[in-house]
């Protein structure tokens, strides 16, 4: 008994210690690192890239794309009016909100990016995200201050997609570089270098019509289903800030992650 | 040694607190550095892999528990700072334990180059840990179209485990010597004074 006491009495601070260690490493887990990346924001605060904001709504001088821009609100208002004719239920294009880019992936196998922006400014899970020239990911986790996004071009992100010209519908899947792989539905489907690629109304995590990308290159040999390769308009390597918008198919975003408990998105596939 | 000499008129439960608050802190660190990607420090988009180097500091000079007990808490603490499954846990715990179970008084001497050595190859050894994760649950998942093929994980993981093993083997003494250092000191402060 003496000898099981002093056993003790040497090596409780011990035990204390790893114990400590294992549960507060096990709620961090749990908590998906809330704290770490509440404290990485404080930290990284004084060196944010400030000009994101003003880079973000700096307004174009080129005088083709003013036209471009103004004939593009033309249409969408007309697209909407017809809508409405047809008795379609539109929801008025609701303003995102600029966030800046705070930090990348904390491991090498997903494709992810941390925004300095949060719960506080009403950032939910499963927003979307898109950068300058087309979309980016969807948001998977949110802390008060910072919020992670998983991007498309992650392995396990797959994404409904329609080709902009010819309505042929297919899906991308990542390849973690600024390049995703089309596979389409058809057998022979009416696609050529330089279409535009955005998300179709298939999609359970995004609203339909969003730029995602250009064919760079059509593979229609390949087997089970013909590919191409797609090069996402966003800088996805090089992202600085990017737009946060509310998702109205959120629910549905939220419903798969639920199902994954703490995992930040290995069910995004849809 | 002016340090070290000063550490021994400390109350020693003063020393311990230090000790394990500075221990702690270089963690922390580790950890906050992980979702950067500072210019120099990436390759292919992939930076070094802190904890590793971190876990192979700690497992250098200590017992197979300790390095496994260390690779299990910062494996935890990755999975939560980026996604829990798979798990990193199962990948630094063996790390920890091989570094400690290495033979360094026979093979290797304890200086720069073979701490380097070893991070290169305990980095490499991670990333298979975590294709072969990543392959098993790609092989018992059902539905094989949404997850990642097979052939995709292993071709990725040629590129992480080679940029991640060459990059964290060059940043490897810049944790691993000031650790190092203090920890060394520590271990002399607990002697009793000759």
């Amino acid at each position: 008994m003496y000898a099981i006491r002093r056993w003790w009495d040497r090596n409780s601070i011990r035990f204390g210690l790893i114990g400590l260690a294992l549960g507060s490493a096990w709620l961090i887990r749990q908590t998906q690192g809330s704290l770490i990346y509440e404290a990485y924001r404080g930290l990284s605060q004084p060196f944010g890239n400030l000009p994101a904001e003003t880079a973000a709504r700096k307004t174009p001088t080129d005088p083709r794309t003013l036209e471009l821009e103004q004939r593009l609100v033309e249409l969408e208002s007309q697209n909407q009016k017809l809508q409405a004719l047809l008795g379609e239920v539109t929801q008025s294009p609701t303003k995102g909100q600029v966030a800046a880019v705070i930090g990348r992936s904390a491991d090498h196998w997903w494709q992810q990016i941390t925004l300095g922006r949060g719960q506080q400014d009403d950032i939910k899970i499963g927003a979307i995200v898109s950068g300058e020239g087309g979309l980016v990911g969807r948001v998977v986790q949110v802390t008060p201050n910072t919020s992670r996004v998983l991007l498309i071009s992650d392995p396990t992100s797959q994404l409904g997609v329609t080709v902009s010209r010819s309505r042929n519908m297919g899906y991308i899947r990542g390849q973690s570089a600024n390049r995703v792989i089309m596979e389409f539905f058809d057998k022979v489907p009416d696609v050529r270098p330089g279409d535009v690629i955005s998300t179709s109304s298939y999609s359970q995590l995004f609203p339909a019509g969003l730029p995602v990308g250009i064919v760079e290159s059509v593979n229609l040999n390949r087997s089970p289903a013909p590919e191409a390769v797609i090069e996402l308009s966003a800088p996805i390597s090089r992202l600085e800030w990017v737009v946060v918008t509310p998702n109205p198919k959120a629910e549905s975003a939220l419903l798969p992650s639920g199902k994954a408990d703490s995992n930040a998105g290995s069910n995004a596939a849809e | 040694m002016t340090l070290n000499f000063n550490l021994l008129r400390w109350p020693p439960y003063a020393v311990q607190m230090l000790n394990w608050s500075i221990t702690v802190a270089s963690v922390l660190i580790c950890l906050l550095i992980l979702p950067t990607r500072f210019p120099g420090m990436t390759l292919l988009g992939v930076g070094p892999n802190w904890l590793l180097i971190w876990v192979v500091a700690w497992s250098v000079n200590r017992t197979v528990f300790e390095g496994m007990l260390a690779g299990l808490v910062l494996g935890w603490l990755q999975d939560g700072v980026s996604a829990a499954q798979p798990t990193h846990a199962l990948s630094l715990i063996l790390v920890g334990a091989l570094t400690a179970r290495l033979q360094k008084q026979r093979y290797i001497q304890e200086d720069f180059i073979s701490i380097a050595l070893i991070v290169f190859g305990m980095a490499v050894l991670a990333e298979t840990v975590i294709a072969v994760q990543f392959s098993l649950q790609t092989l018992s998942s059902a539905s094989s179209a949404s997850r990642y093929d097979l052939g995709r994980i292993w071709l990725y993981h040629q590129q992480i485990a080679l940029a991640s093993a060459i990059l964290s083997s060059l940043w490897a003494p810049t944790v691993y010597y000031p650790l190092n250092r203090w920890w060394e000191q520590i271990a002399a402060s607990e002697q009793p004074p000759a």
